[in-house]
């Protein structure tokens, strides 16, 4: 069978981009194959794990269960959008800080999740924290630290 | 810049999709008689399904563009509260309107997936796949909602009991969708919902327990008692429903003999499937207990 492909344009980190797509390709593997930014990735592929997280038109989605097809038209963000102009973000530096990850593989998620909670929230209670990350899952079982950090930003950022 | 996908490996199998602009035109591009083709509203269980080839989709018939119609969450002239069928459960979450109406959606939405699964997932989405160890058909029953189906000889509207038939079974056909859901303004209704999870809050229930109560007078007049996730399909408990009917509130409880009946008729009237979320039995144990904890609740609400 022959795929009909299409084009989408859609801004990426702040950049018009367009790309060829087929309608089952996903979010995800279209900003990691096509664009090269690999800080979201495929874990659990199933929507729980969060560290597939992208920003589409300002929420969080999980990229693995987005279609790309439907980033026509919209604004999509990546980690790698979260440092300006090679300076990092307080949320960026208070998970170095405070040792918020080991092997890393889930950080681009918790670090995206957590910039849109303090967007929104800039004094969140622990039980929002946990609230907001609790679709996050970090084998290295990193939690206390990534709490201590989102509070840490907090406190910086007031 | 224009990339091409020539690196692109894809988990998901090649489909049709379609995005129409109005609900005649999505209805048109349905079919009857084709499992192959889906409506797709947040699309977050149907790429699991497709995920998992479960669901091998010819056609999908995404309803995003009809967002701007049928997304919406508002008062009826009748100040029944009606919820769009693709409204997203996090528009459902921080509507002043929905807390304001029926604050049980409120309080359940934050232990109801995730917060990017709620950016997109419709309440359509919530209603018409039917898995039964989902919330919002077990809230939704409790309230008596109202569903409105689209197909291509008109509208009809559905009971939430009505439409869930069975295990992923619902009373849609295949060229129907799913527009909105009313909620009906009833005075002096209070409600709650108890959901189990057995390890993390992310993990499907072992039990979603859900119940109304319409109090008047320091007396429930009527209550809906319903259980889901331990079951089929979100189902109403009668006997519970009656011994609660007439009773005298006292404080935030009832009268420990209506609280025994209640917990009888739920643990002999219901029958709780044994799977990955526990036996059957412990299940019932957990409804015998949550039903009582959910009627303090609801009167506490
Ligand atoms: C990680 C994860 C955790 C989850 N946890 C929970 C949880 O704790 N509790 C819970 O209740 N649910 C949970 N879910 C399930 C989630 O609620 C559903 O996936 C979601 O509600 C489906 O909505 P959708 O719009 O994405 O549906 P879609 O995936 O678009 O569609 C689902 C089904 O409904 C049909 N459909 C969609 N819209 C319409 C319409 N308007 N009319 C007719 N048919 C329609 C589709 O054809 C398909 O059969 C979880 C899902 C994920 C991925
Ligand atoms: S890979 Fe997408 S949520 Fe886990
Ligand atoms: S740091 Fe290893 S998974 Fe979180």
């Amino acid at each position: 069978m022959s795929v009909a492909t299409r084009t989408i344009n859609f801004t990426l980190n702040g950049a018009p981009v367009s790309a060829t797509i087929a309608p089952h390709h996903t979010l995800l593997e279209v900003v990691r194959d096509t664009f090269g930014l690999n800080g979201a990735r495929e874990s659990c592929g199933q929507g729980l794990c969060g560290c597939c997280t992208l920003m589409v038109n300002g929420q969080s989605v999980s990229g693995c269960l987005s279609l790309a097809a439907f980033a026509d038209g919209a604004t999509v963000t990546t980690v790698e959008n979260l440092a300006v102009d090679g300076k990092l973000s307080p949320l960026q530096t208070a998970f170095i800080e405070c040792g918020a990850f080991q092997c890393g593989f889930c950080t681009s998620g918790f670090l995206l999740m957590a910039t849109e909670l303090l967007a929104s929230n800039p004094k969140p209670t622990e039980g929002e924290i946990r609230n907001h990350l609790s679709g996050n899952l970090c084998r290295c079982a990193t939690y206390p630290e990534v709490m201590r950090a989102v509070q840490l930003a907090a406190e910086r950022m007031a | 810049m224009n990339r091409g996908n020539d690196r692109l490996e894809n988990l998901l199998i090649p489909f049709e999709l379609l995005e129409p602009r109005t609900l005649p035109e999505a209805l048109s591009m349905l079919a009857d008689d084709d499992t192959a083709v889906r409506p797709m509203g947040g699309g977050t269980a149907l790429m699991l399904m497709m995920k998992a080839a479960v669901f091998t989709p010819r056609r999908l018939v995404s309803l995003r563009a009809l967002a701007p119609a049928l997304g919406g969450i508002a008062l009826d002239e009748r100040g029944a509260l009606c919820l769009g069928g693709m409204a997203t459960l996090s528009s459902l979450e921080h509507s002043a309107l929905v807390k304001t109406h029926a604050s049980v959606i409120t309080r359940a939405m934050p232990q109801l997936s995730n917060v990017r699964v709620r950016h997109v997932a419709t309440v359509g989405g919530a209603l018409a796949h039917a898995d039964p160890h989902m919330d919002l058909p077990t809230i939704l029953t409790a309230l008596d909602a109202r569903v409105q189906i689209a197909g291509p000889g008109g509208s009809r509207e559905l009971f939430v009991d009505a439409l869930i038939t069975g295990y992923y079974e619902t009373a849609l056909a295949g060229n129907e969708l799913i527009t909105g859901v009313a909620i009906d303004a009833v005075p002096g209704r209070k409600a709650a919902y108890i959901k189990c999870t057995t390890r993390a809050a992310d993990d499907w229930p072992a039990l979603g327990v859900a119940l109304s109560l319409v109090c008047s007078g320091g007396h429930i007049e009527t209550a809906r008692v319903v259980i889901g996730a331990a079951t089929d399909r979100p189902t109403r408990v009668p006997a519970a429903e009656a011994a609660l009917a007439g009773a005298l509130i006292e404080g935030t409880t009832l009268a420990a003999a209506t609280l025994d009946r209640v917990r009888d008729a739920v643990a002999s009237q219901v029958v709780y499937t044994s799977d990955a979320q526990g036996s059957g039995a412990y299940k019932r144990q957990l409804a015998r207990v949550h039903v009582v904890r959910a009627i303090t609740a609801a009167l506490q609400a």
